[in-house]
């Protein structure tokens, strides 16, 4: 296959290949956070292991502030929260249980998903600990034979108990044993959704999906539960549309490999689409859904589960996002693959094929700095990749599947009508009956006189019958032309194996 | 000098060049134009210029129109519709925007290919602005990202400014002057 190169189309506007930057794509957003016409990246950085977690702020090339998270992120965004002036959004970092709030890079509110039921024998057991009743030893039987029969699952805190070597175990008790036993899902992803007006800086919901099955969505002021909806598994990936007090569509891949559609007033997914393999990713391109799956294959869908199209990659997908570049009403689909390159795909035709240094593992677009088309990448070695799409840059749609070819649209040169035909044309409109009982007139003379030289060749002997029926005789009339003058083939097939033709010009 | 040219300096006229001032967005152009007129027709606020706005300003000797093109990605199609017009160009960097130098040299070169630029001599200032903030670069690193060294047929001068006190201004200014000056001179020369 051809590949359409990137260098016309990009410029490397910064590449720095020791950022140490280890995100995904649900991690970076880009905002105005001064409220100065000129945005920052935002980054939710994983770290290594289970240090180094920071929320970083990137200014033009360089790193201008970071703060250390209590967690790993699990995503990040950017949203209005109120109407207060200056326009300066707050940025909301997923991690665990909890959602930090952050209003001018300083933490600002941290919101709790609701805790979830505990087994009541679990907390039984744990009272005895506190009470001093039973041993560390003994308490992790009882909970060992709780998680393998309850229906409920054991909160945190009893697992890690339960992982710890024996010598470690009493100091955990003590420790812990003052404080309720507490069970807590975790989010797993987080994203906007406007509140009542679709402007860029309307005041936006936060949609939360968490490990529990449900999608919340939360009030960007008060920060209350607004709304709740149960899926059938756990959400990995989601794609938020609509007002939330207008009409609104959440799209949820799931972790059963289902992609579910929730919308607004219905507790319950509406829609279901059903994958033949895992997603990994989940983007929106104008009303229709692009899902990467984990068999190298892209996959569009109609919002309402209808499948469109599907393509195979020649890659692993590692992560995908959507290029939206509203002034030029450009929308295409980028995906970044494990082989080291970042298509573009426009519905199923690739567009452009950008070769970067390193695997790419988190991929953002949109307006960095001044700048509207910016393409951010983080790689899979903690580099950072900055391209700016050309003013100059068309893309091209080419479709690279094989279809019917291009000639086959291209029209033939054929002559004009002429007068005559025009006027023929207008003498069979006018005249059509007439003309039609003349032929049917001129048909039947035909026949009758056929059937007469018929008659007179059987009176006088000349045989025009084939003798026997093993030797057949066969005769066919074609008539060629449309007139005024015809071309009359008949093909007379004999006993003797020799085929005559005779041409009439008529 | 001729005697005409004498007579019209006596006369206090002053030899007309029309002079294109392009550049990226907030790189500074209308700030750098405004800094050039004289203090009582200044203004106070410097807005985002839309399509595009003529200015004039005089030096000693000569009188310029300047053609302060928006730097606006969306209006940057329009810069080349005033190629013909212009007899000099001034080119306005941000030096703090290291992001967008890539940017700033992609307009460059297709300002330098455009067929109404490549084959005549016309002389181009560059502005490296923003020299006031901090992390700005030098105008010998800007010359060096933008491979001004590559421009062999056209005169060029750097100056690095700062708009905003209006240093280094001047500089440019007179260097500009001379240019024109010099090659009106030679006109007249390749004339009689």
């Amino acid at each position: 296959m051809e590949l359409s190169s990137d260098a016309g189309k990009w410029l490397d506007a910064h590449y720095d290949p020791v950022a140490g930057l280890y995100t995904f794509s649900p991690c970076m957003d880009l905002a105005d956070l001064n409220g100065d016409g000129e945005n920052r990246l935002l980054v939710g950085d994983l770290g290594s292991g289970s240090l180094g977690m920071k929320l970083k702020v990137y200014r033009g090339t360089a790193l201008s502030s970071e703060s250390a998270l209590l967690d790993l992120p699990t995503g990040l965004v950017s949203f209005f929260m109120d109407l207060h002036e200056p326009r300066v959004p707050a940025v909301a970092v997923a991690s665990g249980p909890c959602v930090y709030i952050y209003k001018n890079l300083r933490p600002y509110f941290k919101f709790t998903l609701p805790g979830l039921d505990v087994n009541s024998l679990e907390q039984d057991v744990w009272q005895q600990a506190r009470e001093g009743q039973i041993d560390p030893l003994s308490l992790k039987e009882m909970l060992e034979s709780i998680r393998n029969k309850a229906d409920v699952p054991l909160s945190v805190r009893s697992l890690s108990f339960l992982s710890l070597e024996p010598s470690e175990m009493d100091e955990f008790v003590q420790l812990h044993k003052q404080q309720p036993v507490k069970r807590q899902t975790v989010i797993t992803c987080i994203q906007t959704l406007k509140k009542s007006t679709s402007d860029d800086d309307g005041v936006s919901c936060l949609v939360i999906g968490t490990e529990s099955c449900h999608v919340y969505v939360l009030d960007p002021e008060a920060f209350i539960i607004l709304s709740k909806m149960v899926l059938p598994s756990a959400p990995t990936m989601m794609n938020v549309t609509g007002q939330y007090d207008v009409e609104f569509r959440v799209t949820v891949a799931c972790r059963n490999g289902s992609i579910y559609v929730l919308r607004r007033e219905s507790e319950k997914p509406k829609y279901c689409i059903e994958l033949s393999s895992h997603p990994v990713g989940l983007v929106r391109v104008g009303k229709n859904l692009v899902v990467g799956g984990n068999d190298e294959s892209l996959h569009g869908f109609t919002q309402k589960g209808k499948k469109l199209w599907k393509i195979s990659l020649p890659a692993p997908i590692t992560t995908m996002a959507t290029m939206d570049l509203p002034t030029r009403g450009f929308q295409a689909v980028l995906v970044g693959l494990a082989n080291c390159e970042v298509h573009l795909y426009r519905d199923k035709n690739l567009l452009s094929t950008i070769r970067t240094p390193d695997a790419v593992t988190s991929i953002c677009f949109g307006r960095y700095g001044r700048e509207d088309g910016t393409l951010i990448m983080a790689t899979k070695g903690g580099g950072l990749l900055v391209k700016i799409l050309k003013r100059t840059a068309a893309f091209e749609d080419k479709d690279s599947t094989p279809g019917p070819p291009l000639t086959q649209s291209v029209r033939l040169n054929t002559h004009k009508k002429t007068k005559l035909y025009v006027d023929q044309m207008m003498r069979e409109r006018e005249s059509g009956t007439v003309m039609h009982r003349a032929f049917q007139m001129d048909l039947s003379r035909l026949r009758l006189a056929t059937a007469k030289a018929y008659l007179k060749a059987l009176e006088s002997s000349l045989t025009p019958m084939s003798s026997s029926l093993s030797e057949p005789l066969k005769m066919n009339a074609v008539v060629q032309g449309l007139g005024p003058s015809f071309n009359c083939s008949f093909h007379h097939t004999g006993l003797s194996l020799v085929t005559k033709e005779e041409h009439w010009l008529l | 000098m001729g005697l005409f040219d004498k007579l019209a300096g006596w006369l206090g006229l002053k030899k007309e060049v029309n002079v294109l001032c392009l550049g990226l967005d907030n790189s500074g152009k209308t700030t750098i134009i405004n800094r050039l007129k004289p203090s009582n027709a200044q203004a106070q606020d410097i807005v985002p210029t839309i399509g595009f706005s003529i200015e004039k300003f005089k030096t000693s000797s000569l009188s310029f129109t300047v053609f302060d093109m928006s730097g606006q990605g969306r209006y940057r199609n329009l810069w080349e519709h005033y190629y013909k017009e212009g007899q000099a160009i001034i080119f306005v960097i941000d030096s703090a925007d290291k992001l967008r130098m890539v940017v700033a040299k992609e307009e460059l070169d297709t300002l330098l290919n455009h067929p109404d630029i490549k084959h005549r001599r016309i002389p181009i200032l560059f502005f490296a602005n923003k020299m006031d903030v901090r992390d700005a670069l030098s105008s010998v690193k800007v010359s060096q990202l933008l491979c001004l060294e590559n421009i062999k047929d056209k005169p060029w001068h750097i100056c690095a400014t700062d708009a905003l006190k209006g240093e280094g201004l001047q500089e440019g200014v007179d260097w500009l002057q001379d240019q024109m000056t010099q090659s009106n001179q030679n006109n007249q020369n390749m004339r009689s």
